[in-house]
C-alpha cells in the first residue's frame, strides 16, 4: 500500500480526476496549497498599489492505492497534469503501513 | 422485591409489542398529518403504562414508596414521546431522602425500564433542588415545566407542581427568559440563522420542532410575566395555522424516526424522496405522485409558519445582546412616525385607519413599499401585528401595484438598503416579493440536490444579497464559528470594488434573479434566469443600458468561478474572459457577484485560496482591459457581432454606421449599448465637418461640438462628440470642475476619421442640476463655450477657485507616475495615481498637452480619494521617448502638487 500525493496545477484537476477515475481509483483527497519551487511568482499593479504573487496557488493530491496501481495512478498524473512548463507540480510516492476504514473498523487493502 | 425474570420478559413484550403496533399503525396513516401526534401520544401512554407497571414491582421498598414521585418531564411530559426519543423521567426525593441511599433502588428501576427496551435518561433530585434556578442548566428547569405524574407519592409531586415550580418561575421569570432567547439565538446560529436547509434538522433548524417547543415555553413565562405585571397578554391569530404545522413535523420526525431506526432528525435527500412517495403527512392526494421538491416545499411551509411565531416571541423578549442599528431602535422609546405606519421599539407597526371608512394603509401599496424600505434602511423588523395585517391584504395590492419607473424607484431602495436580506426575505415569507418578481416564485423553497450548497435556492439568493452588503462594513476579526476571521483581507479589497460602484442596484438586482432560471426545467439556468428577467426590466421600464448591464451580468455569473479552474496567470485565458467581461465596470460586478456566490453556498465554500484566486484574475483581468485598449481596435468590415447590433438599429445606415465606428477602440462599443452608440453615430453625423479650403477652418472645428447630459443621482454623466482638437479633454475637465464636478469616472475614445466621444461620470457636489433643473441649459451651454473657446475655462476655473478652503483629506495618497511603453504597440501608457482633488484631470491633461501629446484613449477612474487616471499618449504619432517621458514626469509632479494645493 503506498501514498501518492501530487502537487499539481489547479487547471488540471478536472482532467487529472477524470483520468484517475478512468484508470480505477474512487476515492481522492485534495487540498488547496500555495507554493513555489523553479516557477517564481510574479508582481502585478493595480491601482498604484503592487500585489506580489510569490506563492502560486497549487492543488495537492492524496491518493491511497495498492502496489498493483502505483504505476498506473503516476503515469496517469504525469501524463495528463504535464503542460510541459515549469510549475507544472510534483509527484511524491510513499509507503504506508495500513489503513483502517473508520465505518466498519476494515484494515489494510479493503480499507482503502 | 420482586425481580424475578419472569414478568419482566412478559413487560418487555408487552412494550414490544405495543410500539410495533403503533409502528403499525402510524405506517398505514403516515399520509394523515396528525399520524405523528397520535403515534407519540400513543407512545406516551405505553411508556406510562409501562413505568407503572414496573413501578408496582417496587412498591414494597419502604422509602420508594413514602419518598419518591416518578415525575414525566421533557418531551415524555408533554405526551410527545417519538419512537426513538428518550424517557426523560424525574426521580423525585423527599428532602429528607438523601439520594445516596436511594440510589440502588432507582438504579435497579432504570435497569428494568433499559432491559424492555426503553432508553432512558433519568435524573434524580430531591424537592429542594428543583426550586431555584440552575444558570447553567436552565434546560432543566425548561424540562420541568413540562411536568406530569407518572407515579409514587402523589402529594410530593403536589409540592413541586403547586409550590415550587411556580415560585421558582414567578421570581425567575426574566431570568429564564433570558437564557432561553440566548440559548435559542445560538441554535439557529449554529443553521446560520435559516431554515432553508438543503437537509434540514428539523428537530434543530429553525423552524423545527425545538422551535415549537421554545414558542410553548415563553407562552408560559411571557403569562406569568404578565400576570405579575397585572397586564393582558395580546392574543396572536393564526395559532390553528401554527398547530397545523407542528402536526406535520411530528408526523415527519415519526417518519425519520422509524427509517432511519435512531434519534437521526436530518431529512436527508434519500428520506425527502421516500416522504414525497409515501405522500408524508399531506392527506389524501388520491393517485397523484409527488415529487420531492413539492413535498419539501409543503415541509418549508410549515417550518417556516413555526419559525415566524418563534421569531414573533424572541421579539417580545427584554433584549439580551447586540449593538446593531436595530437593537439601538429597539432601545429607542420614541416613535417614528412614517405616512401609514410607525417604528417603536425596532418594530414596525401600521397606523389605525382614521375612520372605519378611511382606506387601510396596509392596502396601499406605497405605504407597504415604504415600510420595506424602513426595514432595508434600518434592520427594523415587522411587528406580528404587521404580518397579520399584511397577509389578507395580498390580493388588494396585487391588484394596486402600479409598475414602471416608481415601482424601480421603491426597489432599488430596498435593494440598496443594508438590510435588504432580510426586507427581502420579510417580502418573500409573505408573498410580497412575488407580486413585484413573479419569476422569483419558481424558486421559493426549491431544493437543488448539490452536495455542493447547502441552502435552498431563495436563501441562497438572500444569503448572496447579505454576503454583498456586508463587504460594507468592516470586517469582524473572528467568524460566526468564533475562530479568526482568515477572510478579513479580502473583504476589506472586494469591499472596496464595491464601494466605487456608480449603481450598486443593478448587481443586487442581478444577485436577486441570478438563479430564478433554477426553477425551471432547462440546461442552462444561467441563460434562462436572464430572459426571465427581460420581463422584469420591461415592467419596471429600467433603461436599456442599465437593463444590458444586469442582464450580462446574470448570463455570465458563473465564468469567473469556471475561468477559476484555468491558468489565471496565462495571458489567453485573460483574454478569452475578457472578452466576455465587456468593460471595467462589468468586471468589477462581476468580481463581487462570483465572490459573494460562492460565499453564499455554505459558509465554508470561500476559503482564503479561493478569494485570493479570484482576487488574482480580477487584478489580472483589470490590467488587461486597460492595457489592451489602443490594439483592439474596431474594424468595420469585421463581421462582429457588437457591429451588428449597432446597424440592426438602422439597416439603411449601415455603410454609414461602419465607417463611424472604424478605428474607435473595442472597448467603445463594449462599455455601451448600441443605442448610445447609435446616438453618438447620429451626434456625429451632425457635425459641420470643415473643408480643407474654408478659410475659417479652426473655428469650424471648435464649432464642431455635441454634449449630450443624462442627469442622474448620484452620478451624472455628460459625453461629448466632437471632432478632435487639441485640449479637448483637458478644456471639458476644467469646465467640469469649474461647476464644482467632482469627476468619477471618464473615457476618451476617438475614431480613425478624427471624431471624439468623451464621456465623463461625475458627482454635482452642490445638487446644483438636481436642485435647479434650469441650470440645465446654462450647464451645458457654459461647457459648449469653454470648448469654442467662447468663454475661456481659465475664467471659469478663476471664479470657482475664489470659492474658499478646501476641506483636508482624510487618507493621504501620495502621487506615483509610471510610464509603460511596452505594452501598446501604438502609444506610451501613463498611469497616474494622485490624491483626487477637483481639478486634477484638467491639471494633468493640461499638462500632457504643453508637451504636444496626444491622448488617443483615456480611462480615468477614482478609488475613494484617490485617482487612478491611465492615459494611450502618443507625440507626433509615436510613443514617448525616455528623454520625453521623464520631462513629462517632473512637470506633471509640479501641476499635480500646485493643483492639490
Amino acid at each position: 500500500m503506498q501514498k501518492i500525493e501530487a502537487i499539481i496545477q489547479p487547471s488540471k484537476l478536472d482532467a487529472v480526476k477524470e483520468a484517475l477515475i478512468e484508470v480505477g481509483i474512487q476515492g481522492i483527497t485534495i487540498l488547496e496549497a500555495r507554493g513555489h519551487g523553479r516557477q517564481k511568482g510574479h508582481t502585478e499593479t493595480y491601482r498604484g498599489r503592487e500585489y506580489s504573487v510569490d506563492l502560486l496557488p497549487k492543488l495537492k493530491l492524496e491518493i491511497i492505492v495498492t502496489d498493483d496501481m502505483v504505476d498506473a495512478v503516476v503515469n496517469t498524473i504525469a501524463t495528463t497534469a504535464r503542460s510541459g512548463k515549469i510549475g507544472d507540480g510534483k509527484i511524491f510516492v510513499s509507503r504506508i503501513d495500513t489503513a483502517i476504514r473508520i465505518r466498519n473498523d476494515e484494515r489494510g487493502d479493503n480499507a482503502i | 422485591m420482586n425481580d424475578q425474570p419472569g414478568p419482566i420478559n412478559a413487560l418487555r413484550d408487552f412494550y414490544q409489542q405495543g410500539l410495533a403496533e403503533i409502528r403499525a399503525q402510524f405506517e398505514q396513516q403516515h399520509t394523515a398529518r396528525t399520524a405523528g401526534r397520535t403515534a407519540i401520544e400513543q407512545r406516551s401512554h405505553l411508556a406510562d403504562e409501562l413505568v407503572q407497571r414496573l413501578w408496582a414491582r417496587f412498591s414494597d421498598h419502604p422509602k420508594l414508596k413514602s419518598g419518591v414521585a416518578i415525575v414525566a418531564i421533557g418531551g415524555y411530559g408533554r405526551q410527545q414521546l417519538f419512537p426513538q426519543s428518550d424517557l426523560d423521567v424525574l426521580f423525585l426525593l423527599d428532602n429528607s431522602l438523601k439520594e445516596l441511599e436511594m440510589k440502588d433502588p432507582i438504579r435497579r428501576i432504570n435497569q428494568e425500564i433499559w432491559d424492555c427496551g426503553i432508553r432512558a435518561s433519568p435524573q434524580t433530585r430531591q424537592l429542594s433542588e428543583c426550586d431555584g434556578l440552575i444558570i447553567g442548566n436552565p434546560e432543566f428547569t425548561l424540562s420541568l415545566m413540562d411536568h406530569r405524574f407518572l407515579c409514587g407519592n402523589r402529594k410530593l409531586y403536589d409540592k413541586l407542581a403547586k409550590d415550587a415550580l411556580p415560585k421558582l418561575l414567578q421570581r425567575d421569570h426574566r431570568t429564564l427568559i433570558a437564557r432561553l432567547v440566548e440559548i435559542t439565538l445560538d441554535r439557529h446560529a449554529k443553521y446560520a440563522n435559516t431554515l432553508f436547509h438543503l437537509e434540514p434538522n428539523i428537530k434543530d433548524c429553525p423552524g423545527g420542532l425545538r422551535d415549537m417547543h421554545v414558542c410553548g415555553w415563553l407562552t408560559t413565562l411571557y403569562g406569568i410575566a404578565a400576570q405579575a405585571q397585572k397586564q393582558a397578554r395580546p392574543q396572536h391569530n393564526n395559532l390553528a395555522e401554527f398547530h397545523q404545522a407542528t402536526d406535520f413535523l411530528a408526523t415527519v420526525r415519526c417518519f425519520l424516526h422509524y427509517a432511519h431506526d435512531r434519534d437521526d432528525n436530518t431529512l436527508y435527500w434519500q428520506s425527502q424522496d421516500a416522504a414525497a412517495s409515501a405522500a408524508l403527512a399531506l392527506g389524501n392526494i388520491g393517485n397523484r405522485t409527488i415529487d420531492a421538491s413539492v413535498w419539501m416545499r409543503s415541509f418549508f411551509r410549515n417550518a417556516r409558519t413555526i419559525h415566524r411565531r418563534t421569531m414573533q416571541l424572541l421579539e417580545e423578549a427584554p433584549r439580551v445582546r447586540g449593538s446593531s442599528l436595530y437593537d439601538q431602535l429597539r432601545r429607542r422609546h420614541k416613535r417614528v412616525q412614517y405616512d401609514g405606519f410607525h417604528i417603536q421599539h425596532g418594530r414596525i407597526i401600521f397606523d389605525e385607519p382614521a375612520s372605519p371608512r378611511a382606506p387601510d394603509p396596509a392596502n396601499d401599496p406605497d405605504t407597504v413599499l415604504y415600510l420595506f424600505e424602513a426595514i432595508a434602511t434600518h434592520g427594523c423588523k415587522l411587528s406580528s401585528e404587521a404580518e397579520d395585517r399584511l397577509e389578507p391584504a395580498l390580493p388588494i395590492l396585487a391588484a394596486n401595484l402600479e409598475e414602471g419607473p416608481a415601482l424601480w424607484t421603491h426597489f432599488r431602495t430596498i435593494l440598496n438598503g443594508p438590510y435588504a436580506g432580510e426586507a427581502l426575505r420579510a417580502m418573500h415569507a409573505l408573498g410580497i416579493l412575488e407580486l413585484i418578481v413573479p419569476e422569483f416564485l419558481g424558486i421559493d423553497a426549491l431544493v437543488i440536490r448539490d452536495a455542493y450548497h447547502r441552502y435552498t435556492v431563495d436563501e441562497h439568493t438572500f444569503v448572496l444579497i447579505d454576503v454583498l452588503h456586508n463587504l460594507q462594513r468592516p470586517p469582524e476579526p473572528m467568524n460566526s464559528n468564533n475562530r479568526p476571521n482568515t477572510l478579513a483581507e479580502w473583504q476589506r479589497r472586494f469591499g472596496g470594488l464595491l464601494a466605487d460602484l456608480p449603481h450598486p442596484e443593478l448587481l443586487y438586482l442581478a444577485a436577486l434573479m441570478h438563479d430564478t432560471g433554477k426553477g425551471r426545467d432547462t440546461p442552462d439556468h444561467s441563460k434562462e434566469s436572464a430572459r426571465m428577467a427581460k420581463n422584469l426590466f420591461a415592467r419596471m421600464e429600467l433603461d436599456p443600458y442599465e437593463a444590458g448591464i444586469v442582464r450580462h451580468l446574470i448570463v455570465n455569473h458563473l465564468v469567473m468561478s469556471s475561468t477559476l479552474r484555468r491558468d489565471i496567470f496565462d495571458m489567453e485565458t485573460l483574454r478569452l474572459f475578457v472578452e466576455k467581461v465587456e468593460s471595467p465596470e462589468q468586471l468589477r460586478m462581476l468580481a463581487l457577484l462570483t465572490y459573494a456566490d460562492i460565499s453564499a453556498v455554505h459558509p465554508d465554500a470561500l476559503t482564503p485560496w479561493k478569494a485570493e484566486n479570484l482576487w488574482n484574475l480580477y487584478i489580472g483581468a483589470s490590467n488587461y482591459l486597460d492595457r489592451t485598449v489602443d490594439d483592439d481596435r474596431v474594424r468595420s468590415r469585421a463581421n462582429s457581432e457588437l457591429i451588428q447590433r449597432v446597424t440592426t438599429l438602422a439597416p439603411a445606415r449601415a455603410k454609414e454606421i461602419r465607417a463611424y465606428l472604424q478605428g474607435f477602440p473595442q472597448r467603445y462599443l463594449r462599455t455601451r449599448t448600441p443605442e448610445q452608440v447609435f446616438a453618438h453615430f447620429e451626434l456625429a453625423s451632425g457635425l459641420v465637418k470643415p473643408s480643407p479650403a474654408a478659410k475659417d477652418t479652426e473655428a469650424n472645428i471648435a464649432a464642431a461640438v455635441e454634449l449630450v447630459l443624462h442627469q442622474a443621482t448620484p452620478v451624472s454623466e455628460i459625453t461629448l462628440v466632437a471632432l478632435d482638437r487639441p485640449r479637448l479633454f483637458a478644456t471639458i475637465a476644467g469646465a467640469l470642475a469649474a461647476w464644482g464636478m467632482d469627476i468619477v469616472n471618464a473615457d476618451a475614445f476617438a475614431n480613425g476619421s478624427g471624431i471624439v466621444v468623451d464621456s465623463f461620470s461625475f458627482i454635482d457636489r452642490f445638487r446644483t442640476l438636481e436642485l435647479n433643473p434650469s441650470e440645465h441649459k446654462r450647464f451645458l451651454k457654459s461647457l459648449k463655450d469653454a470648448l469654442t473657446g467662447a468663454m475661456p475655462v481659465e475664467k471659469l476655473l478663476a471664479s470657482r477657485t475664489r470659492g474658499g478652503k478646501r476641506k483636508p483629506p482624510k487618507v493621504s495618497v501620495e502621487t506615483q507616475i509610471n510610464f509603460n511603453h511596452e505594452v501598446s504597440s501604438h502609444s506610451t501608457i501613463l498611469q497616474v495615481v494622485a490624491q483626487d482633488v477637483p481639478g486634477l484631470l484638467r491639471a494633468i491633461s493640461l499638462t500632457v498637452a504643453d508637451h504636444d501629446c496626444n491622448i488617443e484613449v483615456a480611462l480615468i477612474d477614482t478609488e475613494g480619494e484617490m485617482a487612478i487616471d491611465v492615459f494611450y499618449i502618443t507625440r507626433a504619432g509615436q510613443k514617448l521617448d525616455s528623454a520625453r517621458a521623464g520631462l513629462l514626469r517632473d512637470d506633471l509632479i509640479v501641476a499635480i502638487a500646485r493643483n492639490t494645493k
